[in-house]
Order: C-alpha cells, then sequence, then structure tokens
C-alpha cells in the first residue's frame, strides 16, 4: 500500500477508533491496571511495615466537593466488587490477578475529575485505643522509611508526629498519660491527610517534640485515620 | 503513587529510539500490551531539510518477569526499587540509504528518544553510481552516493533514577554502531510526568542529550574520501562529543479502558560535528506522531 494511500485510510481509523471509543464508554472509571501499579508497591515492599496500612484513596479536588454518595466498585468480565469508602475517602484496594488480565476499571458514580485517585498511606489503628509513644514514633518511622522508598525527595524529611483524625468534634479526645499525669490535646478542624482540599475533620495533632518519649497515648473513641506528620 | 503510570508512544523511526518503559510491577504471570497504529512525520535522516510521512505500528509489551519490548526497543528490568530502573537494553537501528531512513516501530516511552546508531556498509554496486558525481553533487541530496547504513541491533544497557515520582534521570547507552560496530551513544534525559493532569489525559515533558564517540559520530555524518567520490559533498571526518540536545512532549488520552490516543513532538538539535557535517543540510530537526493503540 502506498503511503499516499496508506494516510488518509490510517487517519480515518483514527476518527472512526476516536469516535466509537468516545461513544462505547460510558460514565466514569479509572484503569484498575493503573492502580494496581501503583498500590501493589506497598505489598511488595519488604522492610518494616507491621504498623502501617495502605488505602486506595479519592481525594477532593476541592474543599466543596463532597464524598457524600460516592461510590467506587471494580468492574471487569468475572470480577464485580463494591469496594465502600470511608469518611476519608479511603477503600482496601484488591489486588487481583484475574480484574488485572481483564483489564478492569474503577468505576466511579461521580465525575473523575473531581477527584485525586492514589495510594495512601497510614498508620494501623489499635482496636483498644492505646497507643504507646514508643510505638507511634516507630510507626512514623516506618512510615517515612516506606515513603523514602518510593519518593527519594523524602531522603531529608523526619517525623514529627502522628496526626489523629476523627469526625466528629465529640469523638476528638487524645489523652496523653504521662505517669500519673494526664493531659488532654487539643483538636482543631483539619485535613486527614497532607495534601487533601478542605478542613472537614477534626484533628489532633501528637507532636513528638511536645511530648516526653515514654507514656501512653489514649484514644477513647477509635479514630479514622491515623496520619504520620513529616517535615 | 502514580508515577509513570504514563504510557507514551514513542515516535520511533527517526534516529531510532531506545525507549525503557517503567517498571511495571504486575501478578505473575499477567502482561501489559499495546498495539496499534499511526502516522509520524520525521526527517527523512538526521539532519535533512525535509520531513517524510510514514505510517507507525505502535507495539509495547511488559511481562511479569520485568522484560519488556517497546517499538525498536527491548529490555529487562532487574530493579525491584520504585526509585531506580536499571537493566540490559537492546535496539534496533533502521536502515538509511540515499532515500532517507526507512520506517519504524513505534512502542510506549517518554518521547525524549535517546538515539540507536546504525553501521554502514558499501552498496551492492560497489560504488559506482549511474550519472557520475556531477550528477549527485548538483541532486540536492547528500545522501546520493553515500554508503547504505544497514539495520543493526545495537546493545547496551538503561538506567533511570526518579528524583522524586514526576521526575524520571532516563539513561540509556547503546553500542554497536558504525562500520567497525564500535560507535556508542549516551542519551540522557529528564523527563516530568503529569499522569493525571486532566482525567484520562497524561502528558510527558523530556529534555535530553546525546553524546557519541567519533566511530558512531562518523558513521553517521562522516563522508570517506571514497563517498566523496561519488558525491564530492566533501569529505569530512567527524569527532566525538556532545551530538544533540533535544525536547519532547508526549500526550496519551485514555479514551477507553482499552483504546489510547498517543501523540507526541520532539525537537532535535545537532551539535558539534553533527552540525557541521556537510550531510546535514539543517541542525534542527523536529518529528510529530500520533496512533490509536488497544490495550490488551
Amino acid at each position: 500500500m502506498k503511503i499516499k494511500t496508506l494516510i488518509p485510510t490510517v487517519l480515518l481509523a483514527l476518527g472512526l477508533g476516536v469516535q466509537g471509543c468516545a461513544l462505547a464508554q460510558d460514565g466514569e472509571w479509572v484503569s484498575y491496571r493503573d492502580a494496581y501499579k501503583a498500590m501493589v508497591v506497598f505489598a511488595k515492599y519488604g522492610k518494616p511495615k507491621n504498623l502501617l496500612q495502605m488505602h486506595y484513596q479519592l481525594s477532593p479536588q476541592e474543599a466543596a466537593t463532597s464524598l457524600d454518595g460516592v461510590s467506587l466498585s471494580l468492574n471487569g468480565k468475572t470480577v464485580q466488587l463494591n469496594l465502600p469508602l470511608d469518611p476519608t475517602g479511603r477503600t482496601s484496594f484488591p489486588l487481583l490477578k484475574a480484574a488485572y488480565d481483564e483489564n478492569a476499571v474503577l468505576a466511579l458514580n461521580r465525575k473523575a475529575s473531581l477527584f485525586a485517585f492514589h495510594p495512601r498511606l497510614s498508620l494501623a489503628v489499635r482496636a483498644d485505643g492505646a497507643y504507646d509513644a514508643a510505638e507511634l514514633r516507630a510507626a512514623c518511622e516506618q512510615a517515612l522509611q516506606y515513603q523514602r522508598y518510593v519518593n527519594a525527595a523524602f531522603g531529608a524529611r523526619k517525623c514529627v508526629g502522628v496526626r489523629f483524625v476523627y469526625q466528629k468534634k465529640a469523638e476528638a479526645v487524645l489523652q496523653l498519660r504521662d505517669g500519673g499525669r494526664e493531659t488532654l490535646l487539643p483538636s482543631v478542624d483539619g485535613a486527614a491527610f497532607d495534601g487533601d482540599a478542605g478542613a472537614g475533620f477534626r484533628v489532633v495533632n501528637y507532636r513528638f517534640s511536645d511530648w516526653p518519649e515514654r507514656g501512653q497515648v489514649v484514644s477513647p473513641f477509635p479514630p479514622l485515620a491515623l496520619a504520620p506528620l513529616f517535615d | 503513587m502514580h508515577k509513570l503510570l504514563v504510557l507514551a508512544l514513542v515516535g520511533a523511526c527517526g534516529a531510532a529510539v531506545a525507549q525503557t518503559p517503567a517498571t511495571n510491577p504486575m501478578p505473575d504471570g499477567s502482561r501489559d500490551m499495546y498495539v496499534g497504529l499511526g502516522v509520524q512525520s520525521l526527517p527523512r535522516y538526521d539532519g535533512a531539510r525535509h520531513n517524510k510521512t510514514l505510517a507507525l505500528p505502535v507495539l509495547q509489551v511488559q511481562w511479569s518477569n520485568g522484560i519488556f519490548v517497546s517499538g525498536l526497543s527491548a529490555g529487562w528490568h532487574l530493579s525491584n526499587s520504585p526509585s531506580w530502573e536499571y537493566g540490559p537494553l537492546l535496539a534496533l537501528a533502521p536502515r538509511r540509504d540515499e532515500d532517507g531512513i526507512s520506517g519504524g516501530l513505534g512502542g510506549v516511552g517518554d518521547g525524549s528518544g535517546g538515539g540507536a546508531g546504525a553501521t554502514s556498509i558499501l552498496p551492492g554496486d560497489g560504488g559506482i553510481v549511474p550519472g557520475g558525481p556531477d550528477k549527485l553533487s548538483k541532486s540536492g541530496n547528500p545522501l546520493l552516493g553515500m554508503d547504505v547504513i544497514q539495520r543493526r541491533i545495537l546493545y547496551g544497557g538503561f538506567s533511570n533514577y526518579y528524583l522524586t515520582p514526576a521526575l524520571r534521570l532516563s539513561n540509556n547507552l547503546l553500542y554497536g554502531a558504525g562500520n567497525g560496530h564500535d560507535g556508542l551513544r549516551l542519551h540522557t534525559a529528564l523527563q516530568y510526568m503529569l499522569p493525571n493532569a486532566l482525567p484520562h489525559h497524561s502528558f510527558v515533558l523530556s529534555a535530553g542529550v546525546s553524546v557519541v564517540n567519533s566511530a558512531y559520530s562518523n558513521a553517521y555524518f562522516g563522508v570517506s574520501p571514497r563517498e566523496n567520490e561519488r558525491n564530492r559533498i566533501g569529505a569530512f571526518r567527524a569527532g566525538g562529543g556532545v551530538h544533540d540536545v533535544r525536547l519532547g512532549v508526549r500526550w496519551n488520552w485514555a479514551l477507553s479502558p482499552s483504546w489510547m490516543l498517543t501523540s507526541g513532538a520532539q525537537a532535535t538539535r545537532l551539535l558539534g560535528d553533527a552540525k557541521d557535517s556537510p550531510l546535514t543540510e539543517r541542525p534542527n530537526n523536529w518529528t510529530v506522531s500520533t496512533a490509536l493503540a488497544y490495550r490488551f
């Protein structure tokens, strides 16, 4: 086939393909394969991570965007899963070979442009609500080591604390117990994680430099999330 | 971490491109493959005044063991680190004859394209060109009378370091070009990735520089006394050094989970002896391409 014949043919195919794809693809979606690539890094990470957890997060791009009513599901030829979101927009991400091979999608019932999609690292929440200060420091250090593993720009950063994230003001109670003393840490309105838009949560920042290395941090109400703080 | 979830189709051909797609962790036994077709406009050869338009077949495959094929390149990711990629690399350098370089194969890469090389042999007729030297010198085609440069497999390696998840310093070194199969080329590029600038749209901006040894430079931009006897453009011995600088942009539009429109542009400026060669009609070249690819 001569090039003069070939070029219009190719351009026509391109045009038809673009139009066909636009018509065929209704709704909002994110490639499962692309999300998988980002999420599997934590699963394969070989250094200590027992105090950490990884989620897939939808973060509103603007503070005015709500996560209320937002649903996410994994849709493939043979795989259909609902992925419930917590109030911070996080969900447990299933690492499924079948979904990968089927080139499945993460389907969203909102405009995808309203959200950022990314892995979210946080510290594991304890069921009893009691955290040793040393354990929080160790957890933050694990998080920092992981961030350095995936992002060389974290090389010079340091752990400075942990943010306890609550949904309601009444739940944002964090006590520091050191010997016989008991101190209530102040809560403020804020974002759950650095970089998130808006300040729709009640947060308590437990900064290591403000408190003794020993002691216990007690949260009577389970926090939504524990976010490591880096400077 | 959306590092290099960006896919970028290589505007292959040109000075052939050695691409190293980002490491792509996937389930054991899986693969990620793109196949497609498009068009590209690229210089007839490095330093040519005119572009030519060619069909652009597209192929990129990555397997769970780290092996990948990307356009005219193939390699193997040996590192498990998300911040540092390295491994062996093979590239197919296209043929160059009096019509310029031949067509190639697109892959999925960055768009900055580290050039590969090729080796040259005498034409099959032993160098006797109908019409004689005067005809050649007046033809306006500096490649008339030049030795044909055949397709050749180059071998070497790549090493990419992520300064941040969005900023990659990419290096590839390929050896084997030239008459003595000893041409060496190092291409270094800084690539900035915008994987989610808009939903389903991703961009890669890149700036790169190539350094070659004298064997490489002479194979592509030198004119031997024997070649000069045929085309009278002036014998020229090209030395090594900084060969070119490049700016590139790649735009990928995921039309659906399976279909992608990938487009790119690259501007190249030849430097040093490559710029001064009598084969070089102009030092600035550009390449554009677009293709529709299906993801399997």
